[in-house]
């Protein structure tokens, strides 16, 4: 788990000084207050973040390189949400990019909003985080008595696959990934006896 | 002032405690004492022998996360890098682990009989951890940094002995890249423990204690082995490199 300081960080990339400040006002009307680093070029842009910054968000001017804005970044590796403003046309970049050209203040606002504040769209599934079921209980038990994956397998007549795919459910729901932690979890819950670990 | 990383060679030592409280436990580690007046961090990191730019870049790699200067960092004479490693296990093992266990045990005495046999559990995890930990620690300083120590030593002095470039034939460092990881796992299942599946009718307060000392344990160790693993072992790497090169291997 990252431990972020406070504030967010944002990353202003535009040539122009003027570009810079209207981007960093357009911040502070939808309320934000990031801490904003504000780059000039290019290649300062790749020093910065080759040198292992990971901000939280990049808002980009294509100004920010003479050639072709395009053929220059699609190399870079961008560590987090980066919003590339353009001209039209530039809706090849969208997988990657947000990339948005700027028409009225109103959509602007929009456009800014939902950058900041709309969850990107690759969500996690959601898995069901509930208590163990039966027969993962079954493998718990056995995972926790110290069996390996063939023996559970032979056991309880399942595939090795099977096995597995329990013992990743298991995980997933307690948030225990060692033995050792399974076996603590195992005993306080009453799923095996203390006396039945060491034999 | 750059406020992501607001530490210069001018920021008064007094300055650095006030914008990240976080960083007194390493202060300490380069064998800092209170009581620095108006001094500025070149002044006091001279009267106590630091050097001052790696001081800089570990307290701002600690002050914010995601700056890690790899590069600059392996720029670093290996000798100044083991000093601050080593003087960190030494803070883990005797003043962090004592504190955890101190916790641990305090609540063992005083939770209600019914769920003793819980913590006694969560105990027992501990002490197996601690005793992995330790280990791990004490192969580093026993092993690892003393044979870092000596490739440093031989370059300096030009001198390449047959033993030398047998062990780094031996690879060494490659053994002992095998991560850190294991040691993390154990310490999340920990927490995960405490967090999701104790009763709630334990000492709330020693609870929150000893979870607040776990987090800030793992955090630590996260940077401590950052530290090794991606400036250390890359170090290493590259003067077993210069070595066998230019002894001719």
């Amino acid at each position: 788990m990252e431990n972020k300081t406070s504030k967010i960080q944002v990353i202003i990339a535009a040539k122009h000084f003027l570009y810079r400040l209207g981007l960093k006002t357009i911040i502070s009307v939808i309320g934000i207050d990031p801490e904003i680093t504000e780059i000039g070029s290019l290649s300062d842009l790749k020093s910065f973040l080759n040198k292992g910054y990971k901000p939280d968000f990049i808002i980009m001017n294509n100004d920010i390189s003479d050639e072709s804005i395009l053929d220059q970044i699609t190399a870079i590796e961008f560590p987090c949400r980066t919003m590339l403003i353009g001209d039209k046309g530039q809706e090849l970049v969208k997988g990657r990019f947000e990339a948005i050209c700027l028409e009225n203040q109103k959509e602007i606002v929009e456009k800014f909003q939902e950058f900041f504040f709309e969850p990107e769209s690759k969500q996690e599934p959601s898995t069901d985080k509930s208590l163990l079921s039966e027969r993962e209980i079954d493998v718990l038990k056995t995972v926790a008595l110290g069996l390996s994956n063939k023996e559970i397998a032979d056991k309880l007549c399942i595939s090795a696959h099977t096995v597995i795919t329990h013992r990743k459910n298991i995980t997933e729901k307690l948030g225990i990934k060692t033995i050792a932690g399974l076996t603590v979890y195992a005993i306080m819950n009453g799923i095996i006896n203390p006396e039945e670990v060491n034999q | 002032m750059n406020n992501i990383l607001p530490f210069t060679t001018k920021t008064l030592m007094a300055d650095v405690i006030h914008i990240d409280y976080r960083l007194i436990p390493i202060l300490g580690r380069f064998g800092i004492d209170y009581g620095f007046g108006n001094k500025s961090v070149i002044e006091v990191c001279e009267e106590n022998n630091i050097n001052v730019y790696f001081f800089l870049e570990i307290i701002k790699s600690f002050h914010n996360h995601q700056y890690f200067p790899q590069e600059e960092l392996q720029k670093f004479n290996a000798d100044v890098i083991i000093k601050y490693l080593s003087s960190t296990h030494q803070y883990y093992s005797e003043r962090k682990v004592p504190e955890i266990k101190e916790i641990i045990n305090t609540l063992e005495k005083s939770v209600d009989p019914e769920h003793l046999s819980k913590i006694s559990l969560l105990n027992n995890f501990f002490k197996d951890y601690i005793v992995e930990l330790l280990k791990h620690l004490e192969r580093e300083e026993k092993n690892v940094f003393p044979y870092i120590l000596k490739l440093e030593k031989s370059i300096s002095n030009k001198v390449y002995d047959v033993s030398l470039i047998h062990d780094i034939e031996g690879e060494p460092i490659e053994n002992y890249e095998q991560s850190h990881e294991n040691m993390e796992v154990k310490l999340s299942d920990l927490k995960n423990l405490i967090i999701r599946h104790l009763p709630p009718v334990i000492r709330q307060d020693l609870c929150q204690k000893l979870l607040t000392e776990l987090f800030r344990l793992e955090n630590d160790l996260k940077d401590h082995s950052r530290i090794e693993d991606k400036v250390l072992v890359p170090k290493v790497k590259q003067l077993e490199k210069q070595i066998l090169e230019e002894s001719g291997k």
